[in-house]
């Protein structure tokens, strides 16, 4: 909400600077988000008015004007502004006047005329932007008064962003009550006395929904001037607070809203069929409202309506069919009350929002309701005439205002602090809260603008706040001492992290959703968790899959010039999964694991001296995927992946189970997302990953090892692990280490063949190992590999 | 017998001109081998009388030991010298630079988020985490923020197409928030059977989502939630735990910060927490920084407590805008866009 700063100090005027105002209620809960005055700094400008003009002698652009500013001989100006007319009244920079930007007016000889001083237009005074001609001032305006009295430029527009619990500061008066009771100040709100009646006109309002709305005044004036302009005071006031004039009728209810936070609506009574029902609306009827919206209602709206059915959305918006304009004879003035539950969300199902239905679903006074109707009778009576008629009020419900008690002991546990007791109470009284004391407590009832007091913290928090969160101590608190460590056989995903950042790779963070496309390509997933209202078609579905973004990455780098790119990221992953049950951390429906994956494409290893360049490879990637898991041991099997190369991609296991993928990009993919090179890249769960259990002890052999070298020669096409599999299965208990070290086909080994190469380390805890047994071991092993592998001896 | 001494002479003298150890050992030959000069010396004392062959044999002898020496010098000397040229011929260009391995590091959110978790864990908090697809129950309901309140039009919620029990559509949470009942219920469930249920303190770094994409929002961010409840913790103790926080996190000491009245449906009272640095570019203005105050009673009922009988507060910061301030980043975009360049300078 945005106001003047004149208008609050019109109701209460606290001696405060503009700065220590806006401070003060920022600190009291109510923020003001901006201050700016209403203009820029300047001095010498006064009310002018043209008495004589004539035609440049020496330029056809330019008059000749002679300006008075009441006392003394009228001033000769040159004038360029092509609305200048005689009787005119403008605002007249004299000579020696400071203008915003520091411009200094002299007395100057314009094209051999001479000129004392200069009329101005709304942006030469920073007032606007407006340089289409003078800034015409009414008629009625004193000359020779400073320019910043007259137009009351000495205030600041206040900027408030309000929380939605303080609806009751949605006006001036709220926002004064308010002042008022943080400062002490005094409190005048603006007089407001009922106007009798001088005619009988009624319109008969029957309220159907009393849950709905509980209080409806109505008045009737007849024989208005709906086309009477808007006295400036009342325009400046609307435009300072963000309201642009309207009409007459529709300015007065404005005004009222933002004066006495009291919405009301008014109606041409010539348009309106009969009486008025507020009640539901009924399914499939229709209102066009003033906005211009065609709105179809059902039973959850609340409406005004009339004989010829709804004409209005109750407490949001008006009806077109019924709008008061300037040809309106006679109108009627609505001043209801509307529960907030009822009003409620429904503003926000339409996509739009109105002033009355914000305030109404955050809570309006029910009680000002005919102090309303007779402040804006009696403002349409002074701008557009008219006869009221009588003001007729019916409240059917209303809500509690029910006591609360507040223990004073439960009120420092809760700030921390002892507030004493008199100060409690003075904070309740200031507040507009009825208060009684009781030995421990106080017993408070809320005033009826204010809908945010129902439990003992509402106090509790009104105490504070009153008496100023800055004078509560910032003291760390005293509690036990109790050590919380993370366990030791558990890694964290930090340390994850860390590991993987070891191994050269830059961690990112991607967005959760992602293009269908990607989810389609990179998961062959066609039902991806999808938004309902995604920003952007390209934001559209939740990722199964950390791949695209990484792919995506690696794009955008790559185009960047960058040659090697490494990259990773920790994050969830999203599956549907009818079957997923809830449970403390988990929600039915839906899988959410947690991931780690990566992408390496570019160089294996930097551009540098002394290291043949060659590009990554996926044997580089499983090395990092290895040490990632160290000291876990995953086994890898060939297995097809949507976003892998079908002959270059592994399922990767841990104690047989799945828990991830590892492999080159698909050269489909590589090509349409328009990577100039291949890439690898893995994908893991990683709660398989942080289970380590502790470190397992086992004392050091003081013998000598006994190691043996295997070299044999196998099917191409036979993958490696088997045999290392088999070997690990069967070797004797003193084999302490099997390990792969060379791969060999080419020369000396027949085509389709490989040979792989072993070194087998043999060691004995309690006594040196002999020759014999080394080769008894070492001929079994040959053996196992020939029966099960037709593996050959490498010779 | 024949003068030893120029034997002697010849001896050193030709060791001193061996280049190298092959000559060396061809020069000890002719003096010390089987058939040497100095050997066949040694073979002719047999031939002379005993009391004459002492005398020359303890000269002989003396030869030896000094052509010995000499050996064993000049064979020292060459060994040193052929070192000498081996070092010199294995010498490096030290200047040229070390092999390089790629540098990865870890994200600056991260980092944040990591330096969070360690202050918090240096007085007593767990660390916690917790689904990102939420039920509308523990994104709002059990927060004390109903259906239709006008609260909720605070926070604009992602949907999705998959629905929980009541028909409702689960949602993107749209804060750390729920992992506050998601944490304290699992914790009373743990305690049940006990007479009194420790202090949660907690807190539930992570990433979440709201419909708001601009130059200062991203559809997707991180917070970091604290949760503290026990018997007595109060709105003094979140200020002070969270001052002294702000200023550890800022390792500034002279930091300011003030907490000022607002609201959320889960706390009460509430507090907007500003900080206002006293020097660099930002000096002086204030900055908001975090919501916090004391949980709403409400809320500690759907913990499964006696609101009554616990008590305490709950925060909820954003991580890019504790990273943006302590770093100095201007652009929020730039933490997802996965700029390199950007993301290395925080390795």
């Amino acid at each position: 909400m945005q106001f003047s700063e004149h208008w609050l100090r019109s109701m209460v005027d606290p001696p405060l600077g503009t700065e220590e105002l806006a401070r003060l209620l920022t600190m009291s809960g109510l923020e003001i988000e901006t201050c700016v005055p209403v203009a820029p700094p300047f001095s010498g400008v006064v009310t002018g008015e043209v008495v004589t003009l004539a035609q440049h002698p020496n330029a056809d652009l330019l008059k000749l004007c002679r300006v008075s500013v009441g006392a003394g001989e009228p001033l000769q100006v040159v004038c360029g502004a092509p609305n200048v007319k005689l009787g005119m009244k403008a605002p007249f920079a004299h000579v020696g006047a400071r203008l915003p930007g520091g411009l200094e007016i002299k007395a100057a000889q314009v094209r051999g005329v001479q000129s004392g001083g200069m009329l101005c237009s709304a942006r030469e005074l920073g007032l606007s932007e407006d340089h289409s001609g003078l800034l015409a001032l009414p008629g009625d305006t004193p000359l020779g008064r400073d320019i910043r009295e007259i137009l009351a430029l000495d205030d600041h527009l206040l900027t408030l962003k309000l929380t939605p619990n303080r609806a009751d500061c949605l006006s001036l008066l709220g926002v004064a009550r308010e002042v008022s009771a943080l400062t002490g100040a005094l409190l005048t709100p603006p007089e407001v006395s009922a106007v009798p009646a001088v005619c009988d006109a009624v319109i008969q309002v029957r309220i159907s929904e009393p849950q709905g709305c509980g209080r409806f005044a109505g008045r009737v004036i007849r024989n208005v001037n709906a086309a009477a302009p808007t006295p400036e005071w009342m325009r400046r006031r609307l435009e300072r607070s963000g309201q642009r004039s309207i009409s007459a009728l529709v300015d007065v209810t404005n005004y009222v809203m933002l004066e006495l936070g009291r919405p009301l609506h008014v109606y041409d009574v010539d348009k309106l069929s009969g009486g008025i029902d507020v009640r539901y609306g009924r399914r499939g009827e229709k209102v066009k409202l003033l906005n211009e919206q065609t709105v179809e209602v059902d039973e959850t709206v609340l409406c005004i309506t009339d004989d010829s059915g709804a004409i209005g959305l109750a407490g949001i918006m008006g009806g077109e069919s019924t709008k008061a304009d300037l040809a309106t004879r006679h109108v009627f003035l609505e001043s209801a009350f509307f529960h907030p539950g009822a009003i409620a969300g429904r503003a926000r199902r339409y996509n739009f929002t109105s002033d009355a239905s914000y305030r109404f679903e955050r809570g309006v006074d029910f009680e000002n309701n005919a102090a309303g109707i007779e402040r804006a009778t009696h403002l349409i009576l002074d701008i557009c005439g008219g006869e009221p008629g009588p003001s007729d009020d019916v409240a059917v419900l209303l809500p509690q205002r029910n006591p609360v008690r507040m223990r004073i002991g439960r009120a420092e546990l809760v700030i921390g602090i002892p507030v004493p007791a008199a100060e409690m109470e003075a904070i309740f009284r200031r507040l507009g809260f009825t208060v009684t004391r009781e030995p421990d407590a106080f017993v408070a009832t809320a005033p009826s603008y204010r809908f945010d007091i129902a439990i003992e913290e509402d106090l509790i928090e009104e105490v504070a706040r009153v008496h100023g969160f800055d004078r509560i101590p910032a003291d760390p608190p005293v509690a036990p001492v109790q050590a919380r460590t993370e366990p030791e056989a558990e890694r964290s995903l930090h340390q994850l992290r860390e590991r993987i950042a070891g191994a050269g790779y830059q961690e990112v963070i991607n967005f959760s959703f992602v293009d269908p496309v990607w989810e389609a390509d990179f998961a062959g997933n066609a039902e991806p968790i999808t938004l309902l209202n995604p920003i952007a078609s390209q934001l559209a579905v939740m990722r199964s899959t950390l791949l695209g973004g990484l792919v995506s990455v690696a794009r955008t780098n790559l185009n960047r010039k960058c040659e090697r790119v490494r990259a990773f990221e920790v994050g969830r992953a999203f599956m549907r999964d009818p079957a997923a049950p809830a449970g403390g951390l988990a929600v039915a429906g839906v899988q959410q694991p947690m991931r780690v994956a990566g992408i390496a494409c570019g160089p294996a290893s930097e551009e540098q001296w002394g290291i043949q360049a060659r590009a990554v490879d996926f044997f580089d990637v499983k090395g990092d995927v290895e040490s990632l898991l160290a000291p876990l041991s995953a086994g890898f099997e060939r297995a097809a992946h949507p976003a892998l190369h079908p002959g270059r991609s592994a399922r990767v296991l841990l104690g047989g189970t799945p828990i991830g993928w590892l492999g080159e990009l698909h050269p489909r993919w590589q090509k349409k997302y328009e990577l100039p090179m291949p890439a690898v890249l893995f994908e893991l769960e990683t709660a398989p990953l942080t289970a380590l259990g502790l470190p397992h002890f086992e004392e050091p052999s003081n013998f000598p090892p006994v190691i043996r070298d295997l070299a044999v020669v196998v099917d191409a096409g036979q993958p490696a692990k088997a045999l290392l599999d088999a070997l690990e299965a069967e070797k004797p208990r003193f084999v302490r280490e099997i390990r792969l070290f060379d791969l060999y086909q080419g020369k000396g080994v027949p085509e389709g063949r490989k040979s792989l190469a072993f070194r087998i380390v043999m060691q004995d805890t309690d006594r040196t190992l002999t020759d014999a047994e080394a080769d008894l071991a070492i001929t079994k092993m040959v053996e196992l590999l020939g029966h099960r592998f037709s593996a050959t001896i490498r010779t | 017998m024949q003068d030893v001494e120029p034997i002697v002479a010849r001896a050193f003298a030709e060791f001193a001109c061996s280049a190298d150890a092959a000559q060396l050992e061809n020069a000890k030959a002719r003096f010390l081998g089987k058939s040497g000069e100095l050997t066949a010396l040694l073979k002719s004392l047999a031939a002379l009388a005993p009391a004459e062959r002492k005398s020359a044999g303890a000269l002989v002898n003396a030869a030896k030991e000094r052509i010995e020496a000499a050996l064993a010098a000049r064979r020292e000397a060459i060994a040193s010298a052929g070192l000498e040229a081996r070092l010199a011929e294995e010498a490096l260009d030290v200047t040229l630079p070390g092999r390089r391995r790629g540098r990865g590091g870890i994200h600056p959110l991260i980092r944040s988020w990591q330096r969070v978790e360690a202050i918090f864990r240096s007085i007593g908090f767990d660390v916690a985490d917790g689904p990102e697809i939420e039920t509308d129950w523990y994104n709002f309901t059990a927060l004390n923020n109903p259906e239709n309140h006008p609260a909720r039009s605070m926070q604009d919620t992602f949907y999705v197409d998959v629905s929980d029990e009541h028909g409702q559509p689960l949602l993107l949470r749209t804060h750390t928030s729920p992992m506050q009942v998601r944490y304290a219920r699992m914790w009373v469930e743990r305690f049940r059977d006990a007479a009194q249920v420790p202090p949660i303190k907690v807190i539930v770094p992570g990433r979440c989502y709201r419909v708001d994409s601009d130059a200062t929002h991203s559809p997707m961010f991180h917070q970091v939630e604290g949760l503290w409840i026990d018997e007595n913790i109060s709105f003094a103790d979140l200020k002070g735990v969270y001052t002294d926080f702000l200023r550890r996190f800022f390792e500034s000491d002279d930091l300011a910060v003030r907490f000022r009245p607002s609201f959320f449906p889960f706390t009460e009272p509430s507090a907007e927490i500003d900080v206002a640095f006293q020097s660099g570019p930002l000096e002086g203005k204030w900055l908001e920084i975090s919501g916090a105050g004391q949980v709403h009673p409400d809320v500690v009922r759907n913990f499964g407590l006696d609101a009554e009988h616990y008590i305490g507060f709950a925060f909820g910061s954003g991580i890019e805008r504790l990273t943006m301030l302590r770093y100095g980043i201007n652009d929020l975009r730039l933490f997802f866009d996965g700029d390199l360049r950007f993301l290395k300078q925080f390795s």
